[in-house]
């Protein structure tokens, strides 16, 4: 990549005149450093989303190493959220730092989109400009595992699950973080209804998947809390408090409870 | 990806119910990404309400499983009676220490009915430490995906936290085993899963 | 001239000879801070009832050589107070950095300036809102929790230069009003930001060692913010003398010689020659298993 900045002709082109072209300087080659710019503050996110609303949650703690830095610290982020009709919400779960640092950059774009066309931005476009904001940091990216929800234009839930740099992808359910592994595969037993059969359909191939539906939202609020006080209990990273965003055609409304704390 | 206990693959979950137990195990034998076969199963019978699963390097499961048959025989032979669960597990967690400094790569799960037709699940680490459990046990690469599940009716829920488990991870799956364990019937069921 | 493009406008290498690269390349690659060199130990702070108490000892540490006296805390303005952990030379760099940010914004808000806004209403546009927050700060500086953000952005950009100010730092003070309750009383703040940009705040924190050895203390203390509201400046000053103490005994890169500060609504109150009292080592007699004793 540096190479382009340093002065030196281009490998197919023509050299210069000279005996001696300019060399690539050591100032351009790889830097060896023993500071390392990524920590990872454990904790997890997961996402749900159905027919009138969408869920995200996260739990609070954020820790480094063995350490708790602390009992609240979100991971959930309302963007735009002085505009009265925004119903976009941003999880992050990975290195803090960035989360927060994108969060503000994607609060600034969707600023920017109101000001600049005087109505609220789509969650579709939003989801792409947010894609577009990660792949922008590809060679130094933002460490986290980001989850978008929101309202698609239908007023149906939607749900946005990224990669650290910018892969995304609308799915109905997601999960992130420390403990994805353990909740991932009950949501897709639960949300997706993954592995269920109609009772008497047939044997073999003639058997007929369990068709998922949209859930209430009470069972999605059950789901999540379930899905929480599991991971609490087998993964060390995860607990003290539980932060719940529900977006519905009415707003943004936040639920906190309380997590074991051990 | 290259330590040997996720070299080959494979998933095993053990759960107690009522009066009886169920041990479960995937069939995949792979290297790393590639599935050599679909037909290695997990679990072996070592009397007829004992059972020992095992997970890890597929050399030393084979070997690890041959090792125990040849012990129980020999014990089967001096007590004249068969072994119960908790004398096994132990046998397990004492074979596997005296291999401390060159362990074999496993991840054994012990379910069986003892004599009073109670419930005994247990799990290991690949140098014999006991891990107790009430409820369940689990071992493998799918192992963090099977936490998630709690039991309610055990065939059903066994089978869906392995299935649902071994369907998000790469390494595991192609199909499954599952023993029903009760005071004096074992049911043993082979599941189809995905194929992929 | 020829007919490569990029060699117009260069010395020719007939005339004047090639170019000695050896001049200008540096001879290394050009390395930014890899490790702190001389370093501060624990920081530790508490919130209570109207303010925020904080400590830090005043050894510097050169490895394991022990330089004395520092400041470890420094007053920013009569509403927050920082605590730097880790290098002190970039400590040294923020302080007169920081110093100059305070001039330069005692001077543009002006002494004059202290009419407050009167406006509450809750639907006040944005520009409203921006213009009252303007005018709060005025006359009385950045609060705390303005100072932590310009800090957490100062060093989250340090870090993604790769080039970061080594330390873990306590902000203590109290909060400016929120936007749409300007009139609300200031509030007991407390946060800190590290070398990576991470910051989190907490009804108590602490830096270092001080993580492991006093903040489980503290957390009995002050286990959530609405415990924060049960206790008093003496009760939390107490304790915080009590964590100094333990940090004395237990941790080797300490000193008994410390400086505390107390930010209530009243302004700061700074102490830099405060000393651990009321010491015992008996403790210590009946500590055994470290290899020097036999039985």
């Amino acid at each position: 990549m540096a190479a382009i900045f340093t002065g030196a002709p281009p490998n197919s082109g023509p050299g210069y005149s000279f005996t001696q072209t300019p060399a690539p300087t050591s100032a351009s080659e790889p830097r060896q450093h023993a500071f390392y710019p990524y920590t990872d503050n454990g904790g997890s996110t997961l996402g749900i989303s159905s027919s009138t609303f969408t869920i995200l949650a996260g739990d609070t703690r954020s820790t480094s190493g063995y350490n708790i830095n602390t009992r609240y610290a979100p991971k959930l982020f309302h963007i735009d959220s002085a505009d009265p009709s925004s119903r976009l919400v941003l999880s992050v779960v990975g290195f803090a730092a960035d989360g927060e640092a994108l969060a503000e950059r994607l609060d600034t774009v969707v600023k920017m989109y109101r000001y600049q066309h005087g109505k609220t931005i789509s969650v579709g476009a939003a989801a792409q400009r947010l894609s577009h904001v990660l792949y922008g940091k590809r060679f130094f990216p933002y460490y986290v595992h980001a989850i978008l929800g929101g309202l698609d234009e239908e007023g149906k839930g939607a749900l946005y699950s990224y990669d650290p740099v910018g892969s995304y992808e609308r799915e109905q359910c997601r999960a992130a973080g420390a403990a994805a592994s353990l909740i991932m595969p009950f949501l897709d037993n639960q949300v997706n209804y993954k592995n269920q059969y109609m009772a008497g359909s047939g044997v073999g191939h003639e058997l007929q998947q369990r068709d998922p539906r949209p859930l209430e939202r009470k069972e999605v609020e059950e789901l999540v809390r379930d899905a929480f006080t599991s991971a609490v209990e087998r993964h060390i990273e995860v607990g003290d408090g539980l932060q719940m965003m529900v977006i519905t055609k009415e707003g943004v409304e936040e639920v906190y409870r309380e997590l074991k704390k051990d | 990806m290259s330590s040997p206990f996720s070299i080959n693959g494979g998933a095993c979950v053990a759960m107690t119910g009522k009066d009886c137990v169920a041990i479960a195990c995937d069939l995949r034998l792979g290297l790393q990404a590639l599935t050599i076969s679909n037909n290695f199963p997990k679990i072996f019978s070592y009397s007829p309400s004992v059972y020992l699963g095992l997970t890890g390097l597929a050399t030393d499961v084979s070997t690890v499983a041959d090792l125990f048959r040849y012990k129980v025989n020999m014990y089967r032979l001096r007590e004249e009676r068969q072994i119960a669960p908790r004398t096994f597990a132990n046998l397990v967690s004492s074979s596997l220490y005296e291999r401390r400094f060159g362990p074999y790569f496993v991840s054994p799960v012990v379910a069986g009915i003892d004599d009073g037709g109670k419930p005994f699940i247990c799990g290991f680490d690949s140098i014999g430490c006991i891990d107790f459990a009430k409820d369940f046990i689990v071992s493998g690469t799918a192992s963090d995906q099977l936490l998630g599940l709690g039991p309610e009716d055990l065939f059903e829920t066994i089978s869906q936290a392995l299935l649902n488990a071994v369907d998000r991870d790469a390494l595991s799956g192609w199909g499954a085993h599952v023993y029903i364990i009760e005071k004096d019937k074992v049911t043993k069921r082979l599941l189809k899963g995905r194929q992929d | 001239m020829n007919h490569l493009p990029q060699a117009w406008g260069r010395p020719r290498d007939d005339i004047y000879g090639a170019y000695n690269h050896a001049h200008l390349a540096p001879s290394h690659p050009t390395t930014h801070t890899q490790s702190p060199i001389v370093t501060g130990t624990s920081v530790i702070a508490l919130k209570f009832r109207g303010g925020v108490v904080i400590a830090a000892d005043n050894l510097a540490s050169y490895g394991s050589l022990a330089l004395h006296r520092r400041e470890a805390a420094e007053k920013f303005n009569d509403k927050a107070v920082l605590g730097f952990g880790g290098d002190v030379s970039d400590m040294q760099y923020l302080d007169r950095y920081l110093n100059a940010l305070a001039i330069r914004e005692n001077y543009s808000s002006g002494s004059g300036a202290g009419e407050k806004a009167s406006s509450t209403s809750t639907d006040a546009s944005e520009e409203e809102r921006a213009e009252s927050l303007d005018n709060e700060g005025a006359g009385t500086g950045m609060a705390a929790n303005n100072l932590h953000k310009y800090l957490q952005k100062l060093l989250y950009r340090r870090r993604s230069d790769f080039n970061p100010l080594w330390n873990h730092i306590l902000i203590a003070g109290l909060s400016s009003p929120p936007p749409n309750a300007p009139d609300a009383s200031p509030q007991p703040f407390l946060k800190s930001v590290d070398l990576l940009g991470t910051a989190f705040g907490a009804p108590s924190l602490a830096t270092g060692f001080g993580a492991h050895l006093a903040q489980p203390i503290l957390r009995r203390v002050v286990p959530d913010e609405e415990a924060v509201k049960k206790i008093d400046e003496a009760t939390a000053v107490e304790a915080i003398r009590e964590c100094m103490k333990v940090l004395w005994y237990r941790d080797a890169r300490s000193l008994d010689r410390y400086s505390l500060a107390v930010v209530t609504k009243e302004g700061v109150r700074l102490s830099e020659d405060e000393r651990v009292e009321g010491q015992s080592w008996e403790f210590a007699e009946g500590i055994r298993g470290y290899g020097t004793q036999v039985v």
